[in-house]
């Protein structure tokens, strides 16, 4: 166990910089998730941590000690690849054993670390394979178990199950959440998944253009996201955002109104950007609900005209278009929806699931 | 139309069948009629070139090998031949392995000076290499002979193994640099093993063209004893007579280590062949 702090880490490209500013403070036995579109950075962020890549500008270090120009095989890391890297020549024995071998351990330890860590794992009648011989899912716990042997400071995984079929991502899934609460080992593990995020991470890092956009618990980051970004990120169906113009002022007071909805003061921000102007609303589509019978006191009506019905079974996701609104509008409702494409009704949704952002800035706008 | 199907589909077939065995004659008849001039006296070849063994006369191998030299001949030629594959194999797939892995300054430019030498036919360069030799004392020994080829097969031998070695995944590596291996010992222990198929390809490739060298050997040996094989197979051809059968005879003493050499390869020569067409 060790903790990581990445101090204003960044790396450059020739002239781009791929990542800028990463300010991240990683704590002992934490599993921290770099989550992010493609090309966000969060890959090279891990790449820098293991030693693979050198850091352009800022400080690493992990358990205090800089690690900006010691090796990667000097910073007591291992990590897991998402195409796994297992050396095809070798069995899975000698797969496990090869980084061992190296730091010069006794053969009898190495034998005892190979077996406990396949025990572990599930490997025991596998290894004696070659990886060729061995399916995807074998091959990623094989690649798990040659980072568990070394009983490093900091495992590092890079998108180590987006090659695994659903299924199977889900029980490796749960593998590696058990694997973590029983080592109690600090993990940095690198998804563009958000499923994977919110399932595995004590903590998420969210990154876009090779900068942070949003630290914290899952959960946090989920019900209150720093931008319109992080916003659109997390969740599926994504979270609406719907440009408004809320301010009004009426006989020297100020109030505010969406879809012909005055909004109470309290779940509105004290200031907007710009006279109210170019601001972005912001609803989850669960916390939308069908109002054919009228609106309860307090919610916000709109309504909407349905455009595609999607019936998952457990629930029904919704696409429907408001009025005046370029943006459509998604809602998940439940399985006994009835709504059909061209129908025409209500949809509400409560005050405080409203989350505000500046249109201009993508900034949130705290109420 | 079952029975239309069949038909179409066996005749399918027979063409097939027909055109393989007909490519087969085509390749391997020479090379049977050789063998079978081998065990065959010159004065029977003559009298009848494309009948078949009345007698076998395996005694002509052993001719070959006391009394006519065949046996230094042959010694020279796998002293001289495995010592430059060993040699080109190691540097080249060092070289591959730098020039595919690490991008350096000039790296680009190193690699295509190698290439290039690739196109020059030997012919251009022969007597600069002759001269070269004898200035250095070299001319007409066995390790002189070894540098020329190891030179010569050089390019060809970095040319394929960079082109496989760079298909190996990046991540092979970097999971090595992580399991606490230097580049040195990932060459040895990674690049080497997972790029044997192209090494094996390598290998046959150079063995065949080294162990049928005439050219190089003709010019820069001179001395009897020194001689490799083909020069040997030479000696039956005079000014006046062939003695094609001694010729054939000693023609299949040579070619013996080609195929052993292709049989112990051969199916990594595939599998570096046909490497990257399918993932």
């Amino acid at each position: 166990m060790a903790n990581v702090e990445l101090v204003g880490l960044g790396k450059r490209f020739g002239a781009t910089m791929a990542v800028s500013g990463v300010d991240l403070t990683i704590g002992h036995g934490e599993f921290m998730v770099l989550l992010g579109p493609s090309g966000c950075g969060k890959s090279t962020t891990l790449r820098m941590i293991a030693g693979l890549e050198p850091i352009s500008e800022g400080t690493l270090r992990i358990d205090g000690r800089e690690m900006n120009r010691v090796p990667a095989k000097d910073r007591d890391i291992a990590m897991v690849f998402q195409s796994y890297a297992l050396y095809p020549h070798m069995s899975v024995r000698e797969n496990m054993a090869f980084g061992l071998r190296r730091r010069s351990f006794a053969r009898a330890e190495i034998e005892r670390r190979v077996t406990s860590a396949a025990g572990i794992l599930g490997l025991d009648a596998l290894l004696d394979r070659k990886p060729h011989a061995l399916s995807g899912g074998q091959r990623q716990r094989v690649a798990v178990g040659r980072a568990i042997v070394r009983e490093p400071k900091v495992f590092l995984f890079d998108e180590p199950l987006s090659n695994l079929d659903a299924a199977l991502r889900v029980s490796m899934r749960a593998e590696l959440i058990a694997l973590h609460r029983r080592l109690g080992c600090t993990i940095v593990y690198v998804t563009h998944d958000q499923v994977e995020a919110m399932t595995m991470g004590t903590r998420i890092c969210v990154m876009r253009g090779g900068r942070v956009e949003q630290i914290g618990k899952p959960i946090e980051v989920y019900r209150r996201p720093a931008n319109a970004f992080v916003a659109r990120f997390l969740g599926n169906p994504p979270m609406n955002l719907l440009p408004v113009h809320p301010a009004r002022r009426e006989g020297g007071r100020t109030s505010t109104l969406v879809f012909g909805n005055t909004i109470a003061k309290g779940t509105v921000p004290p200031h907007w950007p710009a006279d109210g102007k170019n601001v972005l609303l912001g609803v989850r589509p669960e916390d939308i609900e069908h109002a054919p019978q009228g609106v309860p006191d307090g919610r916000i009506a709109i309504q909407v005209k349905i455009e595609t019905v999607e019936s998952l079974g457990a629930e029904t996701i919704i696409g429907a278009s408001i009025a005046g609104v370029p943006t459509p509008l998604v809602a998940r409702l439940g399985r006994d929806c009835v709504l059909a494409p061209g129908d025409e009704t209500s949809f509400a949704f409560a005050p405080s699931a409203i989350h505000w952002f500046d249109g201009s800035s993508d900034g949130r706008l705290v109420a | 139309m079952p029975s239309g199907n069949f038909a179409i589909r066996t005749l399918k077939s027979a063409a097939l069948f027909g055109a393989a065995a007909l490519y087969t004659v085509y390749t391997a008849g020479p090379i049977a009629w050789i063998a079978s001039m081998s065990l065959r006296a010159t004065p029977d070849i003559v009298r009848a070139p494309y009948a078949l063994p009345e007698s076998f006369r395996f005694d002509k191998f052993v001719a070959a090998w006391t009394t006519s030299n065949y046996g230094v001949y042959f010694w020279n030629s796998a002293a001289v031949v495995c010592a430059a594959v060993a040699i080109a194999t190691i540097v080249g797939a060092m070289a591959a392995h730098g020039l595919a892995r690490h991008r350096f300054p000039g790296s680009r430019y190193i690699g295509l000076a190698i290439f290039s030498t690739i196109v020059f036919p030997p012919q251009i360069t022969i007597i600069a290499l002759f001269q070269v030799l004898v200035d250095y004392g070299l001319f007409d020994t066995l390790a002189g002979l070894t540098l020329v080829y190891v030179a010569i097969q050089l390019p060809l031998t970095i040319y394929l193994l960079e082109a496989f070695f760079a298909r190996i995944p990046e991540a092979l590596y970097e999971a090595a640099r992580i399991d606490g291996y230097g580049d040195w010992e990932i060459f040895w222990r990674i690049t080497l093993p997972v790029g044997f198929p192209a090494i094996a390809t390598t290998i046959i490739l150079n063995f065949i063209q080294l162990w049928n060298d005439f050219l190089y050997a003709v010019v820069l040996i001179a001395d009897d004893d020194r001689r490799t094989l083909p020069l040997g197979i030479q000696k039956f051809m005079g000014d006046q007579m062939e003695d094609i059968g001694m010729i054939a005879t000693g023609m299949m003493i040579a070619v013996v280590p080609v195929i052993v050499v292709y049989a112990f390869f051969s199916e990594r020569l595939i599998q570096g062949m046909t490497a990257g067409a399918v993932k």
